[in-house]
């Protein structure tokens, strides 16, 4: 067809609009992120819509990266329209930010392009992130703040019971493929067996290296996710000492999630391998159901800002704004369906006169502040979970809460 | 309400596939597989199979329309689909081979014509070996097209062989082995942990 005669109705692929009611609902989804955010005391940022495409080379890794929107300056510099928002704000936290007290807490909402989808499912080329960045604490409080913030989102859009988190350490896989001393190309293939869950390929592929009860228990370990028990199994299989670090912080976390009464929603998966050489701890995926491709995925990643000029340790999460969307859509086009029959109108969220969640919808059970209460002294701030349990008491109130980490 | 829908490739493998299942304690009712209906639940109502063309069985399962599926490897690679892999079955076994003429050498050719139904695994064989190739996309009968000159070679899925030789055309290389593939939802992997777990066991025994 002559380009000429190309009809203005069309629209390029993997755009969309939005209006009516769902507009409206991405709306209030983003508010109730955002209020979130504020609510740990994260502040907005907003990053340049075009930046050097360097940043992103820099900032997300080249495979990455290749998947912008990318065109050319005046000044013949190579441009693009940001695929993240990450990067942009590790860079502000190296240059513009610099001075600041730490930690710094970051979020933002905004479009991200990405001219080549992630997969066939996920065929946006522009969506919306919302997200947030924890810089300059290295601690698991830290690490437990990015995820308790996720898990109160979640709840407050009503997603309790409907949502997994599933947590790994980047240092399992790291510390098993060192001892083994894989080469690159080696060290990737067991990773793309690990990461399709592909069991009997990565027995074979092990066999050379170990014994085959060894190998046999490496595998299964590897291809389910569980609860803590999934760790103590780690544990006999896996002995050298990077793994058996990543192991004990994970376990950390895992202890203060099951005091918090969280362990319900949040999963043990050691198969979770993507992005390695981004993250350095902690990562953690968010899947809902009604979604078939996650919807949001985190961790930490101290070795970012180094690339910016200043080393320090940061951790978030951001999720798919629009996937997000779509799930509440749905259900509440269904929800509205079977109240409709009982004469009732749907709502998304029910808050009290002064903006107040009810308890259920805050992070935490309901009922479960009390119990939590009687069993933790007051005194003993050490305690992660004591100190976790005041700020989602606070949050369930509807107040600010502003956690003070150590460096 | 069935806990998941298994999208089984219709064809080749859908016989060993039902059978596998069927072992597994996932059987369908052979009146329902006398129908015509396309979605049909197992005997013991937790299971809902759909069955769709090898091709499709990638795209219901990536959209999380179908929980797992059963489908070859071969259509797998081509599809270039991120889905877990989590159990290999020995069913449907093949391999995906590259065929020529007998008698013609084709590293005498600067540019290779491929006929073939996979054109990704032809292009990433050929591309990794530095080989420039035109490659013709058919979508059934590839033997024919080396004899009628539209193609030097053709990359096909060969199970015995005997349509190569009958067709006057002879294996030069194995690309790839393909056999059946329990795949799965990245999602539905973590959100049904339970039952996906308790089919892969069950399949595995």
């Amino acid at each position: 067809m002559d380009h000429t005669t190309e009809p203005l109705s069309r629209i390029p692929t993997g755009m969309r609009y939005y209006f009516g009611q769902e507009a409206r609902l991405r709306r209030i989804v983003e508010e109730t992120g955002m209020t979130v955010f504020d609510g740990w005391s994260y502040e907005e940022i907003t990053t340049p819509t075009v930046d050097y495409y360097s940043l992103f080379e820099h900032g997300m890794g080249r495979a990455e990266a290749h998947r912008a929107f990318r065109f050319t300056d005046t000044d013949g510099r190579l441009l693009a329209l940001r695929p993240d928002v990450t990067s942009a704000v590790a860079r502000a936290a190296a240059t513009l930010f610099a001075e600041r007290e730490r930690p710094l807490r970051l979020c933002y909402a905004a479009p991200v392009f990405r001219q080549q989808p992630q997969s066939h499912a996920e065929w946006r080329r522009e969506s919306t992130q919302i997200g947030c960045e924890l810089i300059g604490a290295n601690t698991s409080a830290a690490d437990l703040e990015v995820l308790t913030i996720a898990s109160e989102f979640l709840r407050r859009l009503d997603l309790a019971g409907d949502y997994a988190i599933t947590l790994n350490d980047v240092g399992i896989f790291n510390g098993v493929a060192e001892r083994l001393e894989l080469d690159p190309t080696l060290r990737e293939e067991m990773r793309q067996l690990i990461d399709v869950r592909n069991a009997a390929d990565l027995e074979r592929f092990l066999a050379p290296y170990t014994s085959a009860t060894e190998a046999q228990a490496f595998a299964q370990l590897m291809q389910l996710s569980g609860k803590r028990e999934s760790l103590v199994q780690a544990r006999s299989v896996i002995s050298n000492e990077q793994s058996c670090a990543a192991l004990d912080r994970l376990e950390g976390l895992w202890k203060v999630i099951e005091s918090l009464g969280l362990a319900d929603s949040f999963e043990i998966d050691l198969g979770d391998v993507a992005r390695l050489d981004y993250y350095t701890g902690l990562t953690f995926k968010i899947y809902v159901n009604g979604a078939g491709y996650r919807v949001g995925s985190g961790g930490r990643y101290d070795g970012l800002t180094a690339s910016f000029g200043k080393a320090e340790p940061a951790v978030g999460f951001v999720v798919d704004l629009d996937a997000l969307t779509d799930v509440l859509h749905v259900r509440r086009a269904d929800l509205s369906s079977t109240r409709a029959l009982q004469g009732e109108t749907p709502k998304l969220v029910a808050k009290g006169p002064n903006g107040e969640l009810p308890a259920g919808k805050t992070g935490i059970p309901a009922g479960h502040l009390k119990d939590r209460q009687e069993c933790l002294s007051p005194d003993s701030p050490s305690d992660p979970s004591a100190v976790f349990v005041e700020a989602l008491k606070k949050r369930a109130k509807g107040e600010r809460v502003s956690l003070g980490l150590e460096r | 309400m069935p806990e998941l829908t298994i999208a089984v490739a219709k064809g080749r493998l859908q016989d060993e596939a039902l059978a596998l299942l069927a072992g597994a304690g996932a059987g369908v009712s052979s009146q329902d597989l006398s129908s015509r209906r396309l979605s049909v639940e197992d005997e013991s109502g937790r299971y809902r199979f759909i069955f769709v063309k090898p091709a499709d069985v990638p795209v219901y399962v990536e959209h999380g329309i179908a929980d797992c599926g059963v489908v070859g490897r071969d259509v797998l690679l081509e599809s270039g689909t991120d889905l877990l892999q989590p159990l290999t079955l020995e069913i449907g076994r093949c391999r995906i081979v590259v065929a020529a003429r007998t008698g013609v050498s084709l590293d005498e050719l600067g540019m290779l014509r491929v006929a073939t139904k996979y054109p990704r695994i032809a292009a990433a064989h050929f591309g990794a070996r530095g080989r420039p190739v035109e490659i013709i996309q058919l979508s059934g009968s590839v033997e024919l097209a080396p004899g009628l000159g539209l193609a030097d070679c053709i990359v096909d899925l060969v199970e015995s062989g005997r349509t190569l030789r009958e067709n006057g055309l002879k294996e030069i290389e194995v690309i790839d082995e393909s056999t059946g593939r329990l795949v799965v939802n990245r999602a539905s992997y973590q959100l049904k942990a339970t039952p996906i777990a308790a089919l892969i066991d069950a399949l595995r025994n």
